[in-house]
């Protein structure tokens, strides 16, 4: 898939100076030692928070909706879907 | 610089000032601006909780230290009901359904936010030029630009408009402005403020912190915003900093890292500047190491990969129907692919393409895991360097401000002056900017968790140089 799709950007091409930078990764010598993983911040399973539903206020429920970009009769309108 | 906030404090409760009076005057200014450094004021809010204070005061009631003191906030902060836009096209009205965790903390404890402040688009930059709202001009110079992309918080401080701003650093974002504008900014440990409500750059360096004009109104800030937090899982516990445990410096041995003095693209007065600060702090008998480190194009390579991987996932949600002004196509890839490439600005578009490339099969293992790998070894690195040192010294940028105009001329270049803010951003350490030592400051940085080392050694610096 080109990056135009999966960046969902008409005519997206790659940059030349953004290509320059991945030039020096692949370039660069690196351990891939998967033991040396220091940024590890998983959250431990003992950790979670508590999987509950919280009611949003209804000023929140208020602001999502005129954040909707378009509404008509009362409903949301979502864009036109792709048939077939 | 004394505390701003203590002296304010006192000012409104020896009745000195009203707090309406300060509010007024602070939006007054930041209304009437030249700097482009205001997207949004936030009057009616302002007013009312200013009003709130003065009842309290007038009521003989006891007021806490940040009540009734004005503050800033980057644009890319929810505070319910207001315009929260990241100086974008996509969200220019786009309101906050809800509140950060950060800012909720700080209106808790009464301080007043008057200002949503302009930045780079969705913290993509380095100048704070890649905005709707215009580009921001440098407080001490305004051919100049503010840096970025905290860059608008950056000048509300310096041109006091506000006591002190929160702004979020990625890759720098908050102390490379902060050195161009010549006012401390820092950059907490990460996770030790809930990024919750912080629209997402890059999420595994995102961090929230403080922009202000003295060391202990960022100790006072700190304190309030930290803390654990349910709604942000990657944020941690941490102690609070006391003013006594910052007073007196503790710190024997300081490191610097030789490849960023040596390079060949740091200015000559801001080498010149840093080495003989260097020579001070020796002369305070503190031992000074020379640091072997990572190369500057690493540096920046690496967290440019995994910072464009990162954005190119967290913005996928803004296409016109989760998020974002909609434009309509033909169907509903079309609609997405309309109102992304209409409404994201070009630097915007360079990193989520740049993103999308290097997650995608054939480059995810020659770049973005490699740049993983390589992220592994520079948290070593610091781990190693930490056993040495308690405190690494380094410029913030190796060139002073360009003007108005060029980064945007050169992107490439524009990412190479984040040479000495990235790293400590890929290691998630505490690092402050302070407005000494070279035209654009010095960073102090130490180990994970070590704030509070941090800014002892800024008051030590204070002092010293």
């Amino acid at each position: 898939m080109t990056v135009d799709i999966l960046s969902s950007i008409k005519g997206a091409q790659p940059s030349e100076s953004v290509n320059q930078l991945f030039d020096v990764i692949k370039n660069a010598s690196s351990n891939d030692n998967p033991s040396n993983n220091v940024n590890y911040n998983c959250v431990s399973v003992s950790d979670l928070r508590e999987d509950v539903v919280i009611e949003s206020s209804a000023m929140e429920k208020q602001l999502i909706l005129e954040n909707f970009p378009n509404k008509k009769n009362g409903f949301l309108v979502v864009a036109k879907v792709i048939e077939g | 610089m004394e505390s701003q906030i203590k002296k304010i404090h006192q000012q409104l409760v020896s009745k000195e000032i009203t707090c309406t009076a300060l509010v007024q005057g602070k939006l007054d200014l930041l209304q009437q601006n030249t700097y482009n450094s205001v997207n949004s004021t936030l009057d009616v809010l302002a007013l009312e909780l200013a009003a709130k204070v003065d009842a309290k005061i007038a009521n003989g009631e006891t007021i806490g230290l940040l009540e009734g003191i004005p503050f800033g906030i980057k644009d890319v902060y929810m505070l319910q009901g207001t315009y929260t836009t990241a100086s974008s096209d996509l969200l220019k009205n786009y309101k906050s359904p809800y509140t950060a965790t950060a800012i909720q903390k700080l209106l808790d404890a009464g301080a007043i936010p008057l200002v949503k402040e302009n930045c780079d688009s969705f913290g993509h930059g380095s100048s704070s030029e890649n905005t709707i709202f215009g580009a921001v001009k440098n407080a001490v110079n305004p051919e100049l630009v503010a840096g970025g992309s905290s860059g608008g918080s950056a000048v509300n401080v310096a041109k006091k408009y506000t006591v002190f701003s929160i702004g979020g650093d990625t890759g720098g974002s908050i102390r490379q402005p902060a050195g161009y504008n010549h006012i401390y900014g820092f950059k907490p440990t990460y996770g030790r403020v809930s990024r919750y409500g912080l629209m997402a750059y890059a999420s595994s360096t995102d961090c929230v912190g403080p922009l202000a004009k003295s060391i202990e109104d960022i100790r006072i800030v700190l304190n309030v915003m930290s803390g654990k937090d349910p709604k942000d899982q990657t944020s941690i516990a941490s102690t609070e900093i006391s003013e006594e445990a910052i007073s007196v410096s503790s710190i024997k041995t300081v490191g610097y890292f030789k490849n960023f003095i040596e390079s060949e693209a740091i200015d000559a007065k801001i080498k010149a500047d840093f080495l003989a600060a260097i020579e001070k702090i020796k002369a305070k008998g503190i031992e000074v190491k020379e640091l072997d480190f990572f190369k500057s194009d690493i540096l920046v390579s690496t967290y440019y990969t995994l910072a464009m991987a990162e954005t190119a996932s967290n913005l996928s949600r803004l296409d016109g129907t989760n998020y974002g002004n909609r434009i309509e196509g033909e169907n509903l890839i079309d609609t997405y692919a309309v109102t992304r490439s209409e409404n994201f600005s070009e630097e915007t578009k360079r990193r989520i393409v740049g993103g999308n490339q290097v997650l995608s099969q054939g480059f995810s293992e020659g770049i973005y895991l490699k740049g993983l790998a390589l992220r592994d070894q520079i948290s070593q690195n610091f781990s190693k360097d930490f056993e040495e040192v308690d405190i690494v010294l380094s410029p913030v940028t190796p060139s002073t401000p360009p003007k108005i105009g060029d980064s945007l001329k050169d992107p490439l270049a524009m990412y190479l002056s984040d040479a000495y803010t990235v790293g400590f951003s890929l290691g998630q350490l505490p690092t402050l900017t302070v407005p000494q030592g070279t035209s654009t400051g010095l960073q102090i940085t130490a180990a994970k968790n070590n704030d509070e080392l941090v800014l002892q050694f800024a008051n030590f610096l204070k002092d010293t140089i």
